[in-house]
């Protein structure tokens, strides 16, 4: 059907133009993105990469940062999500249906406008230019969407297989972690893989709570840069730093891509 | 002992959601400000008189709203319109499917300087499109009465795709047998989306109408970055504006005052559209 | 093994935990200096602190941390910092109008101690202004910046000194076509905007804040009679609608091209316009902002100063990296390299640089009628409630007398919520 080819190119385009437009820029001498048309082989150029390597601080040191934030972010948002969405999708069905509207409204609710009680709460504990610290509001700001997704898996796991484990002697950590979280694997794999994205990506809190250059993660780096030039032009370093940016959460996105959707769409399901 | 696993993870929601209310709304009725050395002074009601008076809060309060509403229902249009297409079968899908997510996976810092670009004058592809064209320079970013639009652009091409992952997901539990029977009794193809898929599809649509309105409600790093809440504030949202009177003015006093009120609105125009959207009941599945 | 052996490997070693400590202590000794900075400072400053650095090696060593190009962004990384506590800054360089906001925050070292009043007499007038907040010093200038009027001296015999003046002059060259606009300025609802307006409500014998009292005069009636004036421009045509839309760069474009007679702009203006692609090259002087007879006119007080961040643990070291920043000597480079307007009274007729500059004696003029925005923590707000009246009088959403009485009442709603009213 020619009709349907035509709309998936132009799908493709719409998504992926102005990702390739980045692209484009980042290999691009600055005179190639102001002046008129160059000579092909004069616009190329890595010299925004190189710049980029060369800052202070190294560019990859904020891709650490991101990465530090997020996998712990994961890692404690999952252990605490874990039991209590087993907790939650045991409760009676009237505390269950009442958690689950809470949970749902607290998911819903911009939490952009939680930052100036994180702020305080930073400065009163010593939490600010923490890595490990800035997880925690990331742990506590993604344990919503956590709890919704893995009490939904709970739930649907037949009740007759805790019984039986119960028979047999299993106490209720033993059944946790013999069988009832090796069975929600799938769900606790999309969970995590969103939290990560959304640490990986959260802006407000970690512009507040880190003022360090050396502790920024990616999304407020990204930002700092894009401030401090004199050149009315960087955008050849800055799509650089996108692209360099980008690259893992496309690894991310291409192989995670299973689990990302049925996480998303399963939040949509069943919350 | 149920309870006793979910009570911590519940808390913890009600601590970190509820505490910062309760405390915006304890500060709300204090003056906290660096005239007060950042520490808060009950000043009565000053700070909510402020807010009924302050042209920018109300400024803001229309442009956020108009953001979100622009923005959402684009969104769900094209979301609606590119979840038909995906799900369709054809050679190639699940590909497109996951170039489709990129954008909404990059950070929204990265991709709102990535627009900036886009709509630099003079040398953003946009306006040398025009200029190619013979058009005027668009100056989108530098004009106060069109600065917005690029923002709800650069919205929906964010978040265009977590919609479509909603909306298909409620087009795959529709039966493929209600089309046929809908074709056998002489129903027209373009027919039965007004009659099988838009009525099936109520609920996902509504439930991403929801939480996108929220969500867009509080928008901040996008604008923050794109356009700094300039022209003339032409693109302030709320949240930037309490941002700015915690981290400009210090003035943490008023900055909670503005996010409550931010907050009540939001829940007024929910609970509205809930109701509205509950009496007009023209969605209902066919039989 | 001998007597002689073990007293020179004695001594060896002594000697070598002896060096070891004098270097170690040596290294001790470097006091690290940071010092946030815009980015075009960054770059005007690097040469001087390579020197600072060589002249003081094995003591300080300074470093300028490149900040945002935008005024406000740069506050707000700073204010982040601050926030969190323990910034990675010792000193700041500061725009005028923030100071007072840092210095109640508490966030900023009294300069006191180190500069005296000798220091302070040595700069020109305006240069004195807006360094200081509830008597104690918090800021040294580095850069002075007053706002000036443009005029066309192949246009006009004299500039205008009062606002009537500006409108004839204007409508005569108008009218015989030698200028399409008379008067082009700052009219978008943005910083520019009050700056233009503190100029126009003085010279009309006004006061934004009073600083007796504290208290705003937005409806005051020489506050009405200059909104009215900059409104009056507009509608008689002498600025363009587009005004409305300018900030400084529009208007020195609009200046620069020869279609307007008269401008009003920053010092940095006058080298841009004797530029090659200038039309109005050699044809330019620069005086102050008309006022009405028998009122001074004034000039609004732009500048950036070094400041010290409380907690400094280099207190002594930043300050004379601050000293070094500041002195003749960098002004003099500063001024003759990249055209930055110099502090001190001195520098002002030096034929050095006044063969570089024929008119930075007319700059040390404005200087001496210089203005300061009103120096309140809460200037920020108070700015903003302005333009956006003076913004709804310019675009004629509203008439002159209920904005301003709107923005007189906003200004007072803000000084009372943030528990400055008394």
């Amino acid at each position: 059907m020619k009709q349907r080819q035509l709309w998936i190119v132009l799908l493709l385009a719409w998504s992926l133009a102005p990702m390739v437009w980045q692209l484009i820029s980042s290999f691009s001498t600055n005179d190639a993105l102001i002046a008129t048309p160059m000579a092909f082989q004069e616009r190329w150029t890595l010299q925004n990469y190189r710049e980029l390597w060369q800052s202070n601080p190294p560019f990859w040191l904020y891709l650490i940062n991101s990465s530090i934030v997020a996998s712990v972010s994961t890692l404690l948002t999952l252990l605490l999500a874990l039991p209590g969405a087993y907790g939650i999708a045991r409760l009676p069905k009237l505390w269950r249906q009442n958690s689950r509207l809470f949970i749902t409204a607290a998911a819903l609710f911009p939490y952009v406008l939680l930052f100036l009680a994180l702020l305080e709460l930073a400065r009163t504990f010593q939490l600010g230019n923490n890595l490990i610290a800035l997880a925690l509001p990331y742990s506590a700001l993604s344990m919503p969407l956590a709890l919704l997704l893995l009490s939904a898996a709970f739930e649907g796991l037949p009740q007759d297989l805790e019984d039986a484990a119960c028979l047999e002697g299993m106490g209720l950590l033993q059944r946790l972690r013999w069988i009832l979280i090796p069975l929600i694997s799938p769900a606790t794999a999309s969970t995590g893989i969103l939290v990560f994205l959304f640490a990986w990506n959260e802006y407000p809190v970690a512009l507040t709570w880190i003022s360090d250059a050396k502790m920024l993660t990616l999304p407020v780096a990204m930002a700092r840069i894009a401030g401090t030039s004199v050149y009315s032009i960087p955008y050849g370093a800055y799509a650089a730093a996108t692209v360099l940016g980008s690259i893992p959460l496309l690894v991310l996105v291409l192989i995670f891509q299973r689990q990302i959707v049925s996480g998303l769409t399963n939040g949509a399901v069943k919350g | 002992m149920n309870v006793l696993l979910a009570l911590p993870a519940l808390l913890l929601i009600a601590l970190v959601f509820g505490w910062p209310m309760a405390r915006y709304t304890w500060l709300s009725f204090h003056a906290d400000s660096v005239l007060t050395g950042l520490v808060p002074i009950p000043n009565g009601g000053a700070n909510w008189v402020r807010l009924l008076s302050d042209a920018r809060f109300w400024q803001d309060s229309l442009q956020t709203a108009r953001f979100a509403v622009m923005s959402v229902s684009l969104e769900l249009l094209l979301a609606l319109a590119i979840a038909l297409l995906l799900d369709q079968r054809w050679r190639g899908r699940g590909a497109v499917r996951a170039l489709t997510l990129l954008p909404w996976a990059l950070p929204t810092t990265m991709m709102a300087l990535g627009w900036r670009w886009i709509f630099n004058t003079p040398y953003g592809p946009l306006e040398q499109l025009a200029a190619a064209l013979g058009l005027p320079s668009l100056n989108l970013l530098a004009d106060p009465n069109f600065a917005w639009m690029a923002t709800v652009a650069a919205d929906v091409w964010k978040t265009t795709p977590f919609i479509t992952l909603i909306l298909l997901a409620g087009l795959q539990t529709i039966p493929a047998d209600l089309y046929e029977a809908f074709r056998l009794e002489g129903g027209k193809p373009w027919q039965s989306l007004r009659s099988i898929t838009l009525p099936l599809l109520t609920p996902y649509i509504l439930l991403s109408l929801l939480f996108r309105l929220a969500q867009a409600f509080g928008v901040f790093d996008l604008i923050q970055i794109l356009t700094g809440g300039g022209p003339a504030s032409s693109t302030e949202s709320l949240a930037l504006y309490a941002y700015l009177n915690a981290m400009r003015f210090l003035d943490f006093g008023y900055s909670a005052t503005v996010m409550l009120g931010g907050f009540l609105m939001l829940t007024v125009i929910i609970v509205l559209a809930a109701i509205a959207l509950r009496s007009i009941g023209v969605l209902r599945p066919v039989k | 093994m001998t007597i002689g052996r073990r007293l020179l490997i004695m001594v060896l070693t002594v000697l070598m935990v002896l060096g070891f400590g004098v270097g170690w202590s040596r290294g001790q000794a470097v006091e690290d200096v940071r010092i946030l900075m815009p980015a075009p400072f960054v770059d005007a400053t690097a040469s001087l602190v390579e020197r600072f650095n060589v002249d003081h090696q094995d003591r300080i060593h300074l470093s300028i941390t490149r900040g945002p190009l935008e005024t406000e962004s740069i506050s707000d990384l700073a204010i982040s910092s601050l926030l969190l506590g323990d910034p990675p800054f010792d000193s700041l360089l500061m725009d005028v109008t923030w100071l007072p906001k840092y210095a109640e925050a508490g966030w900023l070292e009294p300069l006191d101690r180190w500069f005296d009043s000798g220091d302070e007499d040595a700069l020109i007038k305006g240069a004195r202004l807006g360094n200081s907040y509830k008597d104690h010093l918090y800021r040294w200038p580095l850069v002075a910046d007053v706002g000036m009027l443009y005029w066309r001296t192949d246009l006009m015999e004299e500039p205008p000194t009062t606002p009537d003046q500006l409108i004839e002059i204007s409508e005569r060259l108008q009218a015989d076509g030698s200028a399409k606009y008379g008067f082009v300025w700052q009219g978008r609802q943005y910083e520019g905007l009050s700056c233009d307006f503190l100029e126009i409500i003085s010279g009309y014998g006004g006061h934004w804040l009073n600083s007796v009292t504290g208290q705003p005069e937005l409806d005051s009636a020489a506050a009405n009679q200059a909104a009215q004036w900059m409104e009056s421009l507009l509608a008689k045509g002498i600025s363009p609608r587009a005004v409305t839309n300018f900030a400084e760069s529009e208007t020195l474009q609009a200046f620069k091209s020869g279609d307007a007679a008269l401008m009003r702009n920053w010092p940095y203006a006058f080298a841009e316009l004797q530029k090659d692609d200038s039309s109005v090259r050699g044809k330019v002087g620069i005086t102050t902002m008309v006022a009405e007879p028998g009122q001074q006119p004034r000039a609004t007080l732009g500048s950036w100063g070094l400041s010290l961040l409380k907690g400094s643990p280099h207190q002594d070291a930043t300050v004379e990296a601050i000293r070094f920043l500041t002195s003749e000597s960098a002004q003099r480079e500063r001024f003759m390299e990249r055209g930055y307007t110099p502090t001190q009274q001195s520098l002002f007729t030096d034929p050095a640089l006044t063969t570089r500059s024929p008119v930075l004696p007319d700059i040390g003029k404005a200087l001496d009628v210089a203005i300061e925005r009103p120096p309140t923590p809460l200037y920020a707000q108070l700015s903003d409630v302005l333009q956006r009246r003076l913004s709804a009088v310019l675009t004629g959403e509203q008439p002159v007398q209920p904005a301003m009485d709107e923005a007189q009442a906003s200004s007072e709603v803000i000084l009372k919520s943030a528990g400055g009213s008394g």
